[in-house]
């Protein structure tokens, strides 16, 4: 187990070294660069304005630099947000973020197990239908319809939570609830459909020819097995909500990242498109690391060697 | 010495709660965190806003007349020669560590502007002051060489290298603005931090918390305090038009700009319809025309497709925000404005005359036209703008038009090296002079003349107004330049004026702005 997550964590080396030099070359690709603006500016002044930030030394040793700044976690400025380092808004923005996550996938994951199990159980039954229904609601009504549709039943009519805006847990609820909607929906799907192949395999009818009690079977011996698909994808889902959703923290005025992996990219704000991307590619690998860890503990078949 | 003004403050505070009952808090939502606070840098309108309530300038604008008023500089004058320009400034603004506000602030932050190390995209509107552009460009000018002096403690002089009847707006722009040298210098980029700032407006920066929210409290050390009324300024920083209008319809918000989409419900509704306010803005929407790129290198195809443009029915249709038809460039509120529908200079909506004008191009009824190519940065909006045009050119001219949109940098590098036979653009004032407009972005050495516009004649009318002190003078060959422009060259086919749209509860006293930021400090919060 240990020298297989030293093998993983090894593994990152190169997984970044290739992201970040996809990363690089295409946003250097791109036409347009970070001092475009409507009014145009005389080139001496863009001249200024690169020589500040190096942009005019060889995009290699630019690669370079940026690479051993990222070694020593310096993430440089941003270019667009002056007074700010990258490491500022990284530290600022990204707990938002990780909150907001936290409790999406939490709405997710406990939600969609529980829908998914009572759907397989009670499979072609009223309450399968309706799960089901619900499932299918949460993975087609898009963010940016749900959100607005909380906000106006439960902030301006009801009253019950604020329209928008971040700062306690009340906050936290109907952008959670929205985010999280669409991931508890798949979580429901991919848990009953493993339940119902589960629960036709030899060994569950074993133990109910042994006589073990019904939930016994369903929750410790079929259930266990039955996540080990949900685990798959709930890593790198994971890894998405973690590093933002762009569209809720909108709808929401929520302070986090999201917003910096779109507008970084319309501002050509080159350190923060690195700094992000790599963020994102960090947070892949490593959730996608503990779901191999999860199989070894979900099913006692899987080991490392 | 800061907690003694901090006492000061919280003592302000008390009395005005127990003065007034209550502490008067105006919700604003500035709709993105401000890039940047320092006035040597910024570029952008949102922190213009905050600067212009932390920042004092030698000089401001009235809001109603455009015109130049006092501010830090109480009185100014010029040299008979038009280059000497010298500014009195007040002995009774402090800043709120307790310290003087002087004239040598004044020079130290133009040179800080000025200086490459700096990187300040707006220094080149200082390339008037003698030397600047040297020292700017690295072109062997020095600090000392630029002609900005603090004569004394309370007079500042600047020395130009071209007479400019402007200068006066411009000595008041941000990047002007007096600092606060000694913070400056400690913190580095991190000085205009809320725990590092020191500041000198009737506001003071209480609290930034990034991408969420700004307080502002009343400057006790502000010279003229007693006459601002309203205690703090929450502002939020909602992007999405339509969460802001929400948090106004709850109550959370004192002002917003509704979206397009709620426009007709605004409307409709009584309250809200009562609460909105829509007032001319300082800006113009144009298409301008690849001047070298065929047929359009043709002046007739291109009046005949400024002609074509049904202005008014895209403003009562389409954008639904009282905007004005235009038919010249610069646009109203400016000096050097020409009313182009009154005076009949440029080409206003007529169909039969745009199939003439395609017919003695050589296009009768279209025939023979190539198709031609619409371009507009990727926007909801331009997009409805392009679509309703494009529908015009090919209902009237019968030609076949593409509309291709772009990501906004990637648009604007199309436009500079090549752009299209039509292209989307627009432009705000930052200094109310048709100089900021005409010679600016359509002088053939300017690098936002996209159109490739280039005429001697133009080019000589508008570097002569610049330099030009008579008023009149300047008017005239503003408006020759205008006819040029957009009438006899037709390089451009402006399209509407902008307009202000706002709501704000009934229970604000308030102003507005077109230029370089709200007065919160004239505004007042009424009993509610």
């Amino acid at each position: 187990m240990f020298e297989f997550i030293v093998r993983r964590i090894l593994w990152l080396i190169p997984v970044i070294f290739v992201v970040s030099v996809i990363t690089f070359v295409l946003m250097h690709a791109v036409p347009g660069g970070p001092f475009d603006a409507e009014k145009a500016l005389p080139q001496a002044i863009i001249d200024n304005l690169n020589a500040k930030y190096h942009l005019d030394d060889p995009l290699w040793k630019q690669y370079v630099d940026y690479m051993y700044g990222f070694i020593r976690f310096d993430l440089g400025p941003s270019i667009s947000y002056r007074s700010r380092t990258v490491n500022d808004i990284l530290a600022q923005q990204w707990p938002v973020t990780a909150m907001l996550g936290l409790a999406s996938f939490a709405i997710a994951l406990f939600g969609g197990i529980p829908l998914g199990l009572i759907s397989a159980i009670k499979q072609n039954s009223l309450a399968d239908y309706a799960s089901m229904g619900i499932s299918m609601l949460g993975l087609s009504i898009p963010n940016m319809a749900l959100g607005p549709l909380l906000i106006w039943i439960f902030a301006l009519r009801l009253k019950w939570f604020p329209v928008a805006t971040w700062g306690s847990p009340i906050h936290v609820v109907l952008p959670a609830i929205t985010l999280g909607t669409a991931y508890m929906a798949s979580f429901a799907r991919l848990t009953r459909a493993s339940m119902l192949q589960v629960i036709r395999e030899d060994y569950i009818q074993t133990a109910r020819a042994k006589g073990v009690k019904h939930t016994t079977v369903m929750l410790k011996h079929a259930l266990r097995n039955a996540l080990i698909p949900v685990s798959t994808i709930a890593g790198p889902s994971f890894a998405g909500i973690m590093t933002g959703s762009m569209i809720v923290e909108r709808i929401f005025a929520i302070p986090g990242i999201g917003k910096y992996y779109v507008t970084s990219v319309g501002n050509r704000d080159y350190p923060v498109i690195m700094a992000t991307t790599l963020v994102f590619a960090l947070a892949v690998v490593f959730m996608n690391m503990l779901v191999d860890i999860s199989y070894g503990i979900l099913d006692p078949r899987i080991r490392y060697n | 010495m800061k907690k003694i003004w901090l006492l000061g403050l919280i003592f302000t505070l008390i009395v005005g709660v127990m003065a007034f009952g209550q502490v008067k808090t105006l919700y604003w939502n500035l709709g993105t965190e401000p890039p940047s606070l320092d006035p040597n840098i910024s570029t952008d309108t949102t922190s213009i806003q905050v600067e212009q309530a932390l920042f004092l300038g030698l000089t401001d604008f009235d809001d109603e007349t455009m015109a130049v008023v006092p501010e830090l500089a109480t009185h100014w004058e010029a040299s008979e020669d038009g280059l000497t320009w010298t500014f009195y400034m007040r002995d009774d603004a402090i800043w709120t560590d307790g310290t003087p506000v002087t004239a040598h602030q004044v020079e130290y932050s133009v040179k800080r502007t000025l200086d490459p190390a700096t990187g300040s995209s707006y220094a080149y509107v200082l390339w008037i002051i003698d030397g600047a552009k040297e020292f700017n460009n690295e072109e062997g000018g020095t600090a000392d060489g630029v002609g900005v002096k603090a004569v004394d403690d309370y007079t500042v002089q600047f020395t130009l290298n071209q007479p400019a009847g402007y200068f006066p707006s411009i000595a008041g722009m941000w990047v002007c603005r007096p600092l606060p040298v000694s913070v400056v210098e400690k913190y580095g980029d991190a000085w205009t931090e809320a725990e590092n700032i020191v500041t000198n407006g009737p506001y003071e920066l209480g609290e930034w918390v990034h991408e969420d929210h700004m307080i502002l409290y009343k400057s006790a050390t502000y010279y003229d305090v007693a006459n601002v009324k309203i205690d703090q300024i929450y502002c939020y920083m909602i992007e999405e038009a339509s969460t802001a209008m929400t948090m106004y319809e709850a109550g959370n918000l004192d002002s917003t700009s509704p979206p397009l989409e709620d426009m007709d419900r605004v409307k409709a509704v009584p309250v809200l319809s009562k609460e909105l306010y829509i007032a001319p803005d300082l800006c113009t929407y144009y298409y301008g025309f690849n001047n070298e790129k065929p047929p359009f290198d043709n002046p007739l195809v291109r009046k005949a497709f400024a002609s074509a443009i049904d202005r008014q029915s895209l403003i009562d249709y389409v954008l639904k925000g009282g905007q004005k038809p235009a038919q010249t460039f610069t646009c109203p509120g400016i000096f050097g404005h020409v009313d182009g529908v009154a005076e009949g200079i440029g080409y206003p909506y007529n169909p039969e005359a745009a199939k003439q004008f395609l017919a003695d191009a050589g296009y009768p009824n279209g025939e023979g036209f190539p198709e031609v190519t619409l371009m507009h940065n990727t926007s909801e909006g331009h997009s409805k703008i392009a679509q309703f045009v494009a529908q015009s050119f090919m209902d009237t001219l019968n030609v076949k038009v593409n509309i291709v949109n772009q990501e906004w940098k990637v648009y604007l590098a199309t436009c500079r090296e090549d752009a299209p036979q039509i292209y989307r653009m627009g432009w705000c004032a930052d200094y109310p002079d048709a100089n900021n407009w005409v010679n600016e972005v359509f002088n053939s050495k300017s690098g936002s003349n996209y159109a490739n516009y280039n005429n001697p004649a133009y080019d000589a009318l508008v570097e002569q107004a610049a330099k030009e002190t008579d008023p009149a003078v300047r008017l005239d060959l503003y408006k020759q330049a205008e006819t040029l422009l957009c009438d006899t060259d037709c390089a451009i086919a402006p399209i509407y004026f902008y307009t202000i749209v706002n709501l704000t509860k009934p229970y604000v006293v308030r102003t507005y702005a077109p230029l370089g930021g709200e007065h919160w400090e004239q505004w007042d919060i009424l009993p509610h």
